[in-house]
């Protein structure tokens, strides 16, 4: 038995004891082919997938490293059922080989017969191919890449993608390092995109992953389109853009429901391209009309049913995802990787956090109570309106004033579901609300006033969950949200986690009505985070008003 | 010419003892003399029990020893074989399959029936003789006919023998084939000999065929070894704690079934077959028992299985699994129905030899793990099958697989314990080289708590209670959340309780989300109350009910007062309405939906009918059954009238006490008491003396006779089976 930091279990996770010495070692030894599941403080927990194994494997790495690596730091024995596992599951890679033919196309290739001959059997797979070429040869449809990718995976028979990328319209695009340095992860997360072609890229919120896009656009010299999930985030990256690298204004296009500009470099909203016109898609035609070298999707675990679908058909273009939460409630990760491309970097926010790059963050739980009446209100309402009725209670609204009153001078955002509360608590604090029928103007000037510090304090409603860039912002205070989502939880933590001037952490306050199921859905909600390593402090309304903290 | 009695009776007592250690069967049961040893070696069952142990070389020699006509020379046999055929003869003869004659070397009688018409493919020898020089000179059509039968079988069809075609008609001209009947033609033992090129078999496998296999590194084999070892002993102590929990119901006919299957393998996350090995392991071991009620579960001795320690638990289990008959590997095979774990279709007859034969290829190959091919090979070699090759090469292939399972080997190579479990020593190695188990857990914010290693059994106890398991192996994850602390605070512990085990156990600090989850849980748990109640007694006046539970009358309704206008009772409602009114008050009947029930209550039965059943004629049986049972029944009296005959001519003659079987005997007796007549009877006593005695037999009671005995002139009992025989005076 050997003192090393990794437990190998049975079921293929593996733990990561990261008080141990060698544990940083052993992350980066691990790290390509096993997939971050957890992270919390003492022991983290990765798991190899197949989906894992075959990226290693595509990346260079074959079984016996992979063996190596796990016996070299395990604590125990490793269960000789998952080396066998490992070394056959990899040898399952590049048995097939999708590939340009310069007569037949796109072409499934394949060294084993045998395997060729039981893909082209699935129901799946049949209606994707064309002709037989010979033996060991099948034509494919070339706008069916995607899909017969997807499907073989589901098969256990990956295939290796020989047939390239189209480089896309040329265009000169370089970072532009004056007045900063890109870090070195954000380096790292580009290089590890560029090397395997397409995929997805996770990273904390505020640890830059504009920058990560910007290093994979200066890789791939050519004409890129972005697609942003709101115009406001739209606009951001146009900024950021123009100030990382050597792009200028006239390159750059917005295209959204405002304006229609198709540039070298185009950055088009989810819910421009999704918008229906006479029942037809009338914008995915972006996607082809250009000939663009690289697609770009920020906040890529909001990505729309009908990009998904058109995503498969663009196989030949290159893709990068990006995105700090990948879960979706409605289990759809497993899409986004296959037709984005796998993730080619992770890493937990606890390190990026160690490294000062983003703001550390106190989680705190304020627990109130329904006033009697309420809770009669609550007990007897239908299954449907529980969540709002508990959400929305009276109390909450002193507990926020009295958070606000407390942090006074620092910039405040109260975050919230219902348009009817956060009327109230704007009216209640004094301060501008932000919701979803405000105008863009309106908005940009009151996150603009926010940024400069004119205000200090913003009520917003869910439009704000994402891609927002508030650097000052150090105090959230959630007072309901959408039931139980993992997500949005970790997103409206990701608004105040900007690394501060003066290094100041942040403070994150859910404020949650006691023995409700208010409470139930906290804690689902608060169980990605809690993965990632975050603490949640529980304290009592009474606390807050007698300024026990 | 000697017999192999006379060969018997000639060897030496050392010779004795290595054909015994060879065919254990010709000693059990010891036969009385050496007549009847020979008789038994020489029979057909006992001869094919030692060929099966015959490697391929050996089986070779012998095949050429059956191709040669008796007696044989050594020299004969090597020109046929192998200069090595002397070495093997000698074995051949050691085990009594070969035995040598005054006149040379011979062949126990029904050798040959055993190994077959046509030893090695060859055909019966000639009665003709030839001249096997000719063959080389036989036409072309005749050299493709000789091709096809060379190497067997012998046996050729042809259209019609009167009008053969003229490669076949040349040969059966020079005799070197020979017409069988109308359609087939035979190759003689000669002529195949000589085509053959003077030896019988393609290839002579002398040695065994080299082991080949992946070379594994010593340190790695042990660790991976003992790995296997305690997961072996956490799924079987899983298994049984899972269905102490949930039992499971064995099927109709015998057996778990497939659902329960599926369940056992997605609870310890294995793999069906492997989950069945287990299962199997727990049967064999008698860890658990199937009850009356065809439920499965934990026996008492899972209590003492785990009290020991771990190198001994393997022992029981390792033990087991060596010995027995039952082939794990075959469980989800669907023959004529599906073959279930525990069920009756498991055993078969060759697994111990194989699972032995197995082990020792893997004891005599240190550090390698054999690749499939090469084993089944080699296995083929050391015994060789003729029939139903293919389950030798499964029943390996398992043996091999659950070898791993249970640490007898790692990575696939023999382990140090495995080679010390086989040699039969002690284990207590075991017990050192397993992962020293800790005694504290580390608890995260994300409400789950690491073992980083085997956890103490007091403690994974304990915590098996309050949280789920959510990955095993040599850590174990647990997760707490409202239903596992729910679980808990239903096993009878308290919130503090919780708390105070989890702090006292977890080497870093107790989350506060956690704290709360608990405190939350505990807060909530057991707030609604649920209990059985016969009846109730409520009324809108305290007042009355509290003069109910005051009234000493009503003491015998035990009434309990859970709310200030509610009383319960454990009677039913109709006991307690009798016992008020008795008592002078005025109750009236309520139904579950608090309807008032009036007016008269016709009591009805709450249990189902059942009529009597009618005990009918039995049916008459057909007339062919009839005729066939007075068949039986005649050929019976007949037979055991003439022993009777026989037997009565043999007392006479001897005088001796009188004799009848037990039917006759009761048969006698039943006509004597009808008759009054005395009679005697040959009686045993506690030391199995029989003496003789006259009686009268007065009646039959209770499986004795009551009879007065003439010598005694007292009435006495007689047990029916003492009796040795009855006879009229």
């Amino acid at each position: 038995m050997t003192d090393g930091p990794l437990i190998v279990q049975s079921d293929k996770t593996l733990l990561l004891d990261i008080d141990h010495p060698l544990s940083t070692e052993c992350r980066r030894a691990i790290a390509p082919f096993a997939e971050l599941e957890r992270s919390p403080e003492h022991i983290h927990t990765y798991r190899l997938t197949p989906l894992g194994l075959w990226n290693a494997r595509a990346a260079g790495h074959d079984a016996e490293q992979v063996i190596d690596t796990l016996i070299k730091y395990s604590r125990y024995a490793v269960p000789h059922s998952i080396l066998i596992d490992v070394a056959e599951t990899m040898s399952r890679y590049g048995r097939l080989r999708l590939e340009a033919d310069p007569v037949h196309g796109l072409i499934l290739v394949t060294t084993d017969t045998a395997v060729l001959e039981e893909v082209i059997r699935a129901r799946k797979i049949a209606p994707l191919l064309g002709a037989r070429i010979d033996a060991e040869t099948i034509a494919v449809l070339p706008s069916q890449r995607g899909q017969i990718k997807q499907s073989l995976l589901r098969l256990g028979w990956p295939a290796e993608d020989f047939a390239g990328y189209v480089d896309g319209q040329a265009h000169a695009i370089e970072l532009v390092q004056k007045d900063w340095k890109i870090r070195p992860y954000q380096e790292l997360a580009a290089e590890g995109f560029w090397h395997g072609g397409s995929g997805v890229v996770v990273l904390p919120c505020g640890a830059g992953k504009t920058i990560v896009g910007a290093a994979a656009m200066a890789h791939a010299k050519a004409t890129t389109l972005i697609l942003v999930t709101n115009t406001i985030a739209a606009r951001q990256w146009r900024e950021e853009l123009l100030k990382r690298t050597t792009l200028n204004e006239d390159e750059i296009g917005e295209y959204s429901g405002a304006k229609k500009e198709i540039r070298p470099v185009t950055i088009a909203t989810y819910q421009v391209m999704t918008k229906k016109k006479n029942g037809v898609y009338a914008h995915l035609d972006l996607f082809d009309t250009h000939d663009w070298g690289l697609i770009i999707y920020d906040e890529v675990h909001l990505l729309p049913a009908p990009i998904f679908r058109f995503t498969a058909d663009i196989q030949s273009r290159r893709r990068l995802g990006l995105t700090a939460t990948l879960v979706r409630e409605d289990g759809m990760e497993g899409e986004v990787f296959s037709l984005i491309g796998p993730k080619r970097y992770d890493v937990p926010w606890k390190e990026i956090e160690s490294q000062g790059y983003i703001a550390p963050a106190e989680c705190i739980e304020v627990r109130v109570n329904l006033t009697e009446s309420e809770r009669l209100l609550y007990a007897t309402s239908e299954t449907e309106n529980r969540y709002r009725a508990c959400a929305t209670t009276a109390t909450k609204r002193d507990v926020v004033e009295a958070l606000v009153e407390k942090h006074a001078g620092e910039q405040i955002l109260v975050i919230g579901q219902y348009i009817d509360q956060l009327d109230d608590l704007s009216e209640t604090l004094g301060v501008p609300l932000i919701k979803g029928d405000t105008p863009i103007k309106e908005r940009e000037v009151l996150f603009n006033k926010f940024r400069t510090g004119e205000i200090t304090c913003l009520v917003v409603s869910k439009v704000a969950n994402f891609s927002i860039d508030l650097p000052d912002a150090t105090i959230a205070i959630q007072v309901s949200g959408a039931f139980g989502s993992r997500q949005e939880e970790a997103q409206r933590l990701g608004r105040i986690l900007r690394p501060k001037s003066d290094g100041r952490g942040a403070k994150f306050y859910s404020v949650i009505s006691r023995d409700t199921i208010d409470q139930d859905y906290a804690q689902n909600r608060q169980r990605f985070l809690a993965e990632q390593g975050y603490s949640y402090k529980i304290i009592d309304a009474d606390d807050v008003f007698q300024g026990k903290l | 010419m000697r017999s192999f009695s006379d060969y018997l009776r000639s060897i030496d007592d050392a010779a004795f003892l290595n054909l015994f250690s060879a065919r254990p069967d010709l000693v059990t049961p010891v036969p009385p003399d050496i007549a009847s040893l020979a008789v038994r070696a020489c029979s057909a069952p006992s001869l094919a029990r030692a060929i099966d142990s015959l490697n391929q070389w050996h089986f070779q020699v012998l095949e050429a020893a059956g191709a040669l006509n008796e007696p044989f020379s050594l020299k004969s046999l090597v020109a046929l074989t192998d200069k090595a055929a002397a070495a093997a003869l000698t074995h051949l003869i050691s085990i009594g399959l070969v035995y040598p004659s005054d006149d040379g070397l011979r062949l126990p009688t029904q050798l040959r029936e055993v190994i077959g018409n046509d030893p090695a493919g060859l055909g019966p020898a000639s009665i003709a003789k030839l001249k096997l020089s000719d063959l080389d000179l036989a036409p072309a059509d005749s050299k493709k006919v000789l091709e096809r039968l060379t190497w067997g079988p012998p046996r050729g069809s042809v259209g019609d023998i009167k009008n053969p075609g003229p490669g076949v008609a040349w040969l059966l001209e020079h005799k070197f084939l020979v017409p069988l009947d109308q359609r087939t033609v035979i190759l003689p033992r000669e002529v195949g000999i000589y085509l053959r090129g003077g030896k019988i078999h393609k290839e002579r496998l002398v040695t065994a065929p080299l082991l080949t296999g992946a070379q594994r590194d010593e340190r790695q084999v042990n660790l991976a070894a003992i790995a296997n070892i305690s997961t072996a002993l956490r799924w079987v102590e899983e298994l049984l704690n899972f269905w102490a929990e949930e039992p499971a119901d064995s099927l109709r006919a015998g057996g778990l079934g497939v659902r329960d299957l599926k369940i056992i393998s997605t609870h310890l996350g294995v793999d069906e077959a492997c989950a069945a090995f287990i299962t199997e392991l727990a049967f064999l071991t008698s860890l658990i028992s199937i009850d009356a009620n065809d439920r499965i579960m934990p026996s008492n001795k899972f209590d003492i299985w785990l009290m020991q320690s771990p190198a001994a638990r393997w022992q029981v289990i390792a033990s087991a699994w060596l010995i027995t008959s039952r082939v794990s590997g075959l469980v989800g095979r669907a023959e004529a129905k599906n073959v279930a774990a525990l069920g009756p279709e498991l055993d078969r007859v060759n697994a111990g030899r194989v699972r032995a034969l197995t082990l020792s290829i893997l004891s005599d190959n240190k550090l390698l793990a054999p690749d499939a091919k090469s084993f089944n090979t080699l296995l083929a070699w050391r015994a060789p099958v003729r029939r139903n090759s293919s389950l030798q090469e499964e029943l390996a292939t398992w043996s091999l697989r659950e070898a791993e399972w249970l640490g007898i080997t790692g990575q696939g190579a023999i382990s140090k314990y495995g080679e010390i479990f086989l040699s039969g020593q002690d284990l207590e190695l075991i017990n050192d080289d397993l992962p020293k188990t800790v005694d504290h857990i580390l608890i995260q914010s994300d409400n789950t708590a690491i073992a980083p290693g085997p956890l103490e059994h007091e403690i994974s106890q304990q915590l098996a209670i309050m949280a789920e398991i959510e990955s095993r192996g040599g850590a174990t994850v647990y997760r707490f959340s409202e239903a596992t602390i729910r679980r808990a605070l239903d096993h009878g512990k308290t919130g503090e309780e919780i708390k105070a085990f989890l702090i006292k156990t977890s080497k870093t600090p107790m989350p506060q989300p956690l704290e709360y989850l608990i405190a939350d849980v505990a807060k909530k748990h057991g707030k609604l109350r649920v209990g059985n109640i016969s009846s109730f007694i409520r009324c809108e006046d305290t007042a009355l009910i509290a003069q109910i539970m005051g009234d000493k009358k009503l003491d015998v309704l035990s009434l309990r007062r859970i709310a200030p206008e509610v009383v319960v009772c454990d009677h039913d409602a109709a006991d307690v309405m009798r016992v008020l009114r008795e008592s002078g008050y005025l109750p009236a009947a309520e139904s579950s939906n608090g309807v008032m029930l009036m007016g008269a209550r016709a009591n009805r039965a709450l249990t189902r009918p059942r009529p009597p059943r009618i005990i009918g004629e039995i049916e008459i049986p057909s007339q062919e059954l009839l005729e066939g049972a007075i068949r039986a029944i005649r050929t019976g009296e007949k037979s055991s009238h003439k022993q009777i005959r026989l037997r009565q001519v043999a007392n006479e003659a001897l005088g001796a006490l009188p004799r009848s079987t037990a039917n006759e005997t009761m048969d006698l007796i039943n006509r004597f008491i009808l008759e009054e007549k005395s009679l005697s009877i040959g009686y045993a006593d506690n030391n199995g003396s029989v003496t003789h005695r006259i009686i009268d037999p007065l009646r039959v009671s209770a499986g004795s006779l009551i009879a007065r005995d003439h010598a005694t002139g007292e009435v006495q009992s007689f047990r029916i089976p003492r009796i040795t025989g009855v006879a009229p005076l």
